[in-house]
């Protein structure tokens, strides 16, 4: 075996051909280096202009979204005096107070007192000129000093969508003209506009608010906070913790590990199918989005919570152990705070994740038009990001800064949420 | 009573029931020398439990058979003779008379819905009655049966840790329950959509125009393979040419390069884009991107261009899916060895000839895995599509002509009025059980490459 090896060995003792060292100062090493070096610096920049557009690509994002919906929280606003005391309506001083005022102003005919008064200081078209929701100001008004009934008062109330588009310098051209006769006179003013915050979806674009939306948000976030969140730290436990190792148990984490994976609307034709079509549960309902949300969340929670678990040392379960605790006593006294940053951080993610969520909700027909808050869980709802959808197809210019201003509170509120997870993550991590 | 009013009871009962079973342990406990097994507290779960978890399971089993039981105690009504034979008539009038009767809504558009309510109402409020004395019923027992088993020689520690491990299998069985749950529905509705449309129509058909179904051949006008085309050629054509050399050359940057005082700045910037929520995206898409790549398209000479191009969708899907690649390339970057590194940069190459030669050669079935996963994404991401791509279905390799997505017409498909028995709503599944076997088959794929290349390393 050995001897015909041996052979191919060279077996003379002559000195082996030196290799001439590589002389770098000739013409030829020069450039070759030359190159490498610019190549190494253009893979360089390369990276580096990645990283900077992917950063401009959001920065992008986020300017024009603040540019275009920051106008959406101030609206314009148009001098109108009424007098109140010539109109002379039939009003009950007395049903002004508590329940009924609303109802007795709008059957008193304010309504069209104010379109009146419009009329005769701006025109025959003086009504168009403002918002569907401008007498309600003077309404609400009323309601504070009932005494506005015996004179005559200058209220400042909304222009109508096309003026306050205009006024924001992207009207059509018969606005913008309007526009500026009103501003010539002074009558034209600007302020935050509270209704934004406080108020449904409506048809006009400058009623429009998304409180409704904000709410049902709300309320949907908690079914699936109320859901997700124990099942998915008592499954995590369970595999993390005690389960042993057989087919069955392979077959549940496979099943979280796939369901992490599932694109979204499936989860919403699961809603539609299950909840929906099977249960006949109500449609639009926060109650099912809750649940569709929650079925989504759990595996998110149920990874983030196993890492957690798992990066607590085994010499404090072993501790636990050594003095007498069962093995539930060990993981509900010692394991599970310990890992609890953890899990409430992923349990953070997982949650602005499904609050951003918008597929499966139109599946199960959270994008019906709707005006009122919802006030429980089976009444039909919307939520921020289908409100958002809604808004996008509005074809009225004034639904566009309404739809970037309702981008920018959701922005923000995922922000928060992402912030909150980051300084549990720093505050609390422990590295054992 | 009201079902919160009743929960709320029924577990006020099982706090007295772990109140006086933990005094009654406490009591024996005191003054003794003998060893227990349970603390008091352990007795005290043990009688809430008993007190607590026969109601509520018969509160939930009762919530699901009860709305059956009061219709049909309201059919056997005299005035229920007048109804319509079962079908929509009769359920739109029945579901009158219950909002009616709970107090929902003050108006009817049925008479008979009207005459109806009364009833609805006392059968109601009486099968109510009826829960909540069970539920009390069932709530004394359970918790006076468990108070007789207090006692000093009792295991309540083995009993209630018995029930907590039950609800620990119970919790992780939801996630198969889920599985199970979505994997029947879909095949449940396909089945129906496919008992009516031959499934070769489906797969291999060309024509996609659900809104004008004819009766007799429905599957002619129901051919996918557009759909599935524009899928794939927005989510894996366009966006990945935008993802996966941004994620990369970024990923790359900043594990190679970047100083970490960057590396910390930049890389929850770049995640932020993939927690943007996706309808942002979308509005973003449909907003500016689509005007833009239209008006591109026109000034280079393509006067038909579409503002619900391929193009537009393709690019903001790309942008959403960057971090996404290189957070996967990130890692698979980082568990090739040091060694090979430092072996390759001694040799005298610089760290671009490394990092092409050496890391990502090593890297790459990482990288590769991390790309079929951000495929996935890409071809079950809904809305941009939605707002973005159109609703016409073509066959193009034109990424400035207008295309469509089986998530897109998913959405399509299932808004409006939903009859469940038309192929138009069945074909909605049938495009859900697809893209499910296509993204999960995707997953298993990329997760086996990634797990596999791992484990040649460590």
């Amino acid at each position: 075996m050995s001897d015909t090896l041996v052979p191919q060995i060279p077996t003379t003792n002559a000195e082996p051909a030196r290799r001439v060292p590589t002389d770098w100062t000739t013409q030829a090493m020069q450039s070759r280096i030359r190159r490498r070096y610019a190549s190494e610096r253009r893979f360089r920049f390369a990276g580096l202009a990645a990283v900077w557009m992917s950063a401009a690509f959001l920065a992008y994002l986020l300017i024009t979204m603040v540019m275009q919906g920051a106008s959406g929280f101030v609206e314009t606003r148009v001098a109108l005096p009424v007098d109140l005391a010539a109109a002379a309506l039939p009003i009950d001083p007395a049903r002004l107070v508590g329940r009924g005022a609303d109802l007795a102003l709008a059957g008193a005919g304010l309504e069209g007192t104010v379109l009146a008064a419009a009329s005769s200081k701006y025109g025959t078209d003086g009504a168009n000129l403002l918002s569907d929701g401008a007498w309600a100001v003077v309404r609400d008004a009323i309601k504070a000093d009932p005494s506005l009934l015996q004179r005559r008062t200058v209220f400042e109330v909304p222009v109508s969508s096309p003026i306050d588009v205009a006024a924001k310098g992207n009207g059509t051209r018969d606005a913008e003209a309007v526009v500026a006769r009103l501003k010539a006179s002074g009558a034209l003013t600007r302020g935050f506009n509270a209704g934004f915050l406080t108020s449904a979806d409506s048809t006009d674009a400058t009623r429009v608010g998304i409180w409704g939306a904000f709410k049902g948000s709300l309320l949907t976030m908690v079914v699936t906070l109320l859901l997700a969140f124990p099942i998915g730290v008592l499954s995590a436990l369970y595999l993390e913790e005690y389960a042993p190792k057989n087919r069955w148990t392979d077959l549940i984490e496979v099943s979280i590990n796939n369901l992490a994976a599932v694109p979204s609307i499936i989860f919403g034709l699961l809603g539609l199918a299950v909840f929906l079509g099977t249960f006949g549960m109500p449609r639009s309902a926060p109650i099912v989005g809750g649940l569709t949300l929650a079925l989504m969340t759990m595996p998110v929670i149920v990874i983030a919570g196993r890492n957690a678990i798992k990066s607590v040392p085994p010499s404090i379960r072993d501790a636990s152990l050594g003095i007498g605790a069962s093995p539930v006593q060990v993981v509900f006294h010692h394991v599970l705070p310990l890992a609890l940053p953890g899990i409430l951080t992923g349990t953070i993610i997982g949650m602005a994740r499904a609050l951003g969520e918008t597929a499966p909700l139109l599946m199960i027909g959270m994008r019906a038009f709707i005006a009122a808050p919802p006030s429980g869980l089976n009444d039909p709802a919307t939520v921020l990001p289908v409100q958002i959808f809604l808004w996008s197809d509005q074809v009225s210019r004034g639904f566009v800064e309404k739809t970037s201003a309702a981008i920018i509170v959701l922005l923000v509120f995922l922000l928060a949420m992402n912030g909150v997870a980051i300084y549990l993550r720093n505050r609390f991590e422990t590295r054992w | 009573m009201s079902a919160i009013a009743l929960l709320f009871l029924v577990l006020g009962l099982g706090l007295i029931g772990w109140l006086t079973a933990r005094v009654r342990a406490t009591r024996f406990r005191a003054g003794s020398t003998v060893r227990f097994s349970s603390l008091p507290g352990h007795h005290g779960w043990f009688v809430a439990l008993w007190t607590a978890i026969p109601p509520l399971i018969f509160l939930v089993v009762w919530s699901m058979t009860a709305p059956a039981l009061v219709t049909d105690t309201v059919l056997a009504t005299p005035a229920a003779m007048q109804l319509p034979p079962p079908g929509f008539d009769r359920a739109s009038i029945l579901s009158e008379a219950r909002s009616l009767a709970e107090g929902r809504s003050f108006g009817a558009f049925h008479g008979l819905a009207r005459t109806l309510a009364p009833s609805y109402a006392a059968a109601q409020t009486r099968y109510d009655w009826i829960a909540t004395a069970l539920a009390l019923l069932l709530a004394f027992a359970g918790g006076a049966f468990a108070f007789t088993r207090v006692k000093p020689g009792f295991g309540a520690r083995t009993q209630v840790e018995r029930v907590v491990m039950l609800m620990l299998l119970g919790a992780s069985l939801i996630a198969i329950l889920t599985t199970v749950g979505i994997v029947a529905s879909l095949l449940y509705e396909s089945a129906r959509f496919f008992s009516v449309v031959p499934i070769t129509d489906f797969l291999f058909g060309t024509h996609w125009s659900p809104q004008v179904i004819d009766g007799r051949d429905p599957g002619a006008s129901l051919g996918a393979v557009p759909l599935f085309w524009g899928t794939f050629f927005i989510g894996a054509v366009i966006a990945m040419i935008v993802a996966i050399p941004f994620g990369l050359m970024s990923a790359i940057y900043l594990t190679q390069y970047a100083a970490p005082t960057t590396r910390k700045w930049m890389k929850p910037i770049l995640e932020m884009l993939a927690g943007v929520p996706t309808v942002v995206y979308g509005y973003f898409a449909a907003l500016t991107v689509a005007p833009a790549v239209r008006d591109f398209a026109v000034s280079i000479g393509i006067s038909w261009a579409s503002s619900e191009s391929a193009l537009a969708a393709g690019l903001v899907m790309g942008i959403m899916i960057i971090p996404f690649v290189s957070s996967m390339a990130d890692d698979s970057i980082a568990a090739v060895p040091s060694s090979m590194r430092d072996g390759s940069l001694a040799m005298g190459a610089t760290s671009s000839e490394t990092i092409r030669r050496v890391l990502l050669p090593a890297a790459l079935p990482g990288v590769v895995g991390g790309v079929l996963l951000a495929v996935s994404r890409a071809i079950g991401e809904t809305m941009i599509v939605v707002m973005a791509a159109s609703g016409v279905a073509t066959l193009t390799l034109n990424p400035f002509a207008s295309t469509t997505t089986v998530t897109k017409q998913i959405v399509d498909l299932l808004t409006g009025e939903a009859e469940f028995d038309s192929p138009k709503t069945l074909a909605a599944f049938a495009l859900g059980l697809t893209l499910f076997v296509v993204t999960l088959l995707l997953n298993i794929v990329a997760l086996r490459v990634v797990k596999r290349y791992r484990e040649a390393y460590e």
